[in-house]
């Protein structure tokens, strides 16, 4: 019988080819972050390290303010996208309806950007000019501007695209998590709230905070809903896309795809070592658990 | 069945707890049977009224008439007319045919990966291995796609290293700014998500299949052709799809990779909001919401996707 086990040679082959797909994946984003760098950006025969370029992106008020603009964005996905994912990952395991639910929380995920936010501006221009005329025939001044392109639509795209994520993140960590416990809380005394916040949340908080992580990360990387819905601020992503495609690729737009890049993937970067040592720990503890003990 | 002990045991366990006094009504509609219940449902709502709501009214707004800068009610196809009789229809097919091969590339590329971490990797390692693929996934599509454009342009750094080893005397230029930039950059951006759907299709099939084929020696072509794809089929097919629907519809792959030639879906329906076609734009988002569904459709009559769901459960 041949395989990987009899072939050393073929399981290494097989680990290098995944590695280099990792690598091939990353390799052109190094490569961003390492032109970034270079006093004379890209094409140039010599290499000069400076963070001069960062430098002048961060000193831009333009950019510094698109970036803020991002950050509240990414900090209101957070506040509402992974509580609904925690609701909606809740739900899911409690519903009959499982197959109807996760077919509507993922269906987002298949709908691509541009017709999403396509559909979404029309609808928002629709819901606005109806809200007015309602506000006109009632004489409710406050029923006015509410669909108006701005933060808030913004914020309703990105929910719609981080949400599935969310959800996933958060269902897959509860799938651990065993009912049973709950029950117990309550046939103790405890309400629902308090049978969730002390003995459920603690299990699953893990899966909450990279569901914070993702949306953070996701918020930050969206370019297209947003710059349909935005309406009159600019996110940090819009800049660099209307950099590209009216400057071209200027030493400044390297280094704001390396501020991308590097914020990315120390979040992620911290989350997976995180995750790895805590497994480590958990499985060492578990072993640990399970020898036997020996009589003296 | 042990849980329905399980859960008749705890209650009766609690049986002895006091009994409340009767809450007051403000409690009772911020209680369990009141705002907190529906409270699950606030995520139902939204993506009814944010996702589902839009999405299909965009079939209505296809079928109003075009002004100078907006729309009005009315009944026409003169939408669809525009999108079958120009130039859109063709792109719209041709970019079907650039995803199918970007989905085709993914799955040669990103499946036997899943395969590989599934058959060969310890258990208890093999969500650490697909971990690895998160962070190209989570670093931008944008600064991802962005990037290729010094790897694959003219002066780039695959041209200048196939310079370098005498493999061409000049450089190519094909590869950027025409489809084949495009597929290329649909695979860099979606690929992980192959290996996702991948990992996750491969709970389908148990470890003892592999055995049963090792020892009636089949060889690995066979077990891969006849064995695994088949028992994986939903989860692979789940993949390409979201690889398919994304390829023809993110403008973004197009706009910084594609030449002229090169145009989605995506790219069309922007183009139409740029010059205040909003009738045009809705009529493109609906073939492309009825070719999404068709395909899911097939997908679930021909392979069950609802299969896909059962690692999760």
């Amino acid at each position: 019988m041949r395989d990987d086990y009899t072939s050393e040679l073929g399981h290494g082959l097989k680990w290098a080819y995944l590695l280099g797909i990792v690598g091939a994946l990353l390799a052109p984003v190094f490569y961003v972050i390492y032109i970034s760098f270079n006093e004379f950006g890209f094409g140039a025969r010599i290499y000069v390290f400076t963070v001069d370029w960062y430098r002048v992106v961060l000193g831009d008020k333009m950019l510094v303010a698109s970036l803020e603009w991002t950050i509240y964005l990414a900090l209101a996905a957070v506040a509402t996208a992974v509580p609904m994912g925690l609701l909606s990952a809740k739900l899911y395991k409690k519903t009959r309806y499982k197959v109807a639910i996760v077919t509507l929380m993922l269906a987002p995920l298949f709908v691509p950007a541009d017709i999403m936010a396509s559909s979404l501006l029309v609808f928002f221009r629709h819901l606005n000019g109806i809200f007015e005329l309602i506000g006109e025939a009632l004489g409710w001044a406050w029923l006015t501007h509410w669909f108006e392109l701005g933060f808030f639509t913004a914020l309703v795209g990105q929910i719609l695209y981080t949400l599935p994520y969310a959800f996933v993140v958060i269902l897959i960590t509860m799938s651990r998590y065993h009912p049973q416990q709950t029950e117990a809380a309550r046939s103790c005394g405890a309400t629902a709230w308090q049978a969730f916040w002390h003995v459920e949340f603690p299990q699953i908080r893990a899966g909450v905070f990279s569901a914070c992580a993702f949306v953070v990360i996701l918020s930050f990387n969206e370019a297209t809903r947003t710059a349909l819905l935005k309406g009159g601020f600019d996110t940090f992503s819009n800049v660099l896309v209307s950099q590209m495609l009216n400057v071209g690729m200027s030493e400044e737009s390297y280094a704001m795809a390396g501020i991308m890049s590097i914020g990315a993937m120390t979040v992620i970067g911290s989350i997976l070592i995180y995750t790895l040592v805590r497994s480590e720990r958990l499985e060492r503890e578990a072993r640990a658990k399970a020898e036997p003990v020996m009589s003296t | 069945m042990s849980e329905d002990i399980a859960t008749t045991v705890l209650q009766s366990a609690g049986g002895g707890r006091d009994v409340p006094a009767s809450p007051s009504p403000w409690r009772r509609w911020l209680g369990e049977n009141g705002l907190q219940k529906w409270a699950f449902y606030v995520p139902v709502i939204f993506l009814v009224l944010f996702f589902v709501l839009p999405m299909a009214t965009t079939v209505v707004w296809s079928v109003f008439e075009r002004t100078q800068f907006w729309m009005e009610p009315g009944f026409t196809f003169f939408a669809y007319e525009n999108f079958f009789t120009s130039a859109r229809a063709e792109n719209y097919v041709y970019s079907m045919i650039h995803s199918a091969w970007a989905v085709v590339i993914s799955f040669a590329l990103g499946f036997p990966i899943a395969v590989f971490v599934r058959r060969r990797v310890p258990r208890a390692a093999q969500h650490r291995v697909i971990l690895l693929f998160i962070l190209p996934f989570m670093i931008s599509e944008l600064v991802r796609v962005f990037a290729m454009r010094p790897i694959l342009g003219r002066y780039g750094v695959l041209n200048s290293l196939f310079m370098d080893i005498g493999l061409i005397d000049e450089p190519i230029t094909a590869i950027l700014f025409s489809p084949l930039g495009v597929v290329i950059g649909d695979v860099v951006s979606f690929l992980p998500f192959m290996v996702f759907a991948g990992f996750l299709a491969m709970e389908a099939v148990q470890p003892y299949v592999f055995e049963v084929c090792d020892d009636l020696g089949a060889r690995t072509l066979r077990t891969f052709r006849d064995i695994i794809v088949p028992l994986a089929a939903p989860g692979i097919f789940a993949g390409g799809i979201f690889i398919f629907v994304n390829g023809l519809g993110v403008a973004l792959v197009p706009i910084i990779l594609g030449g002229p030639g090169a145009v989605n879906a995506g790219l069309i329906v922007n183009q139409a909001i740029v010059a205040l076609d909003f009738p045009l734009a809705m009529a493109i988002s609906t073939i492309m919401i009825a070719t999404l569904v068709a395909l899911l459709y097939i997908g679930h009559r021909l392979f069950d996707l609802t299969k896909i769901l059962e690692p999760i459960n």
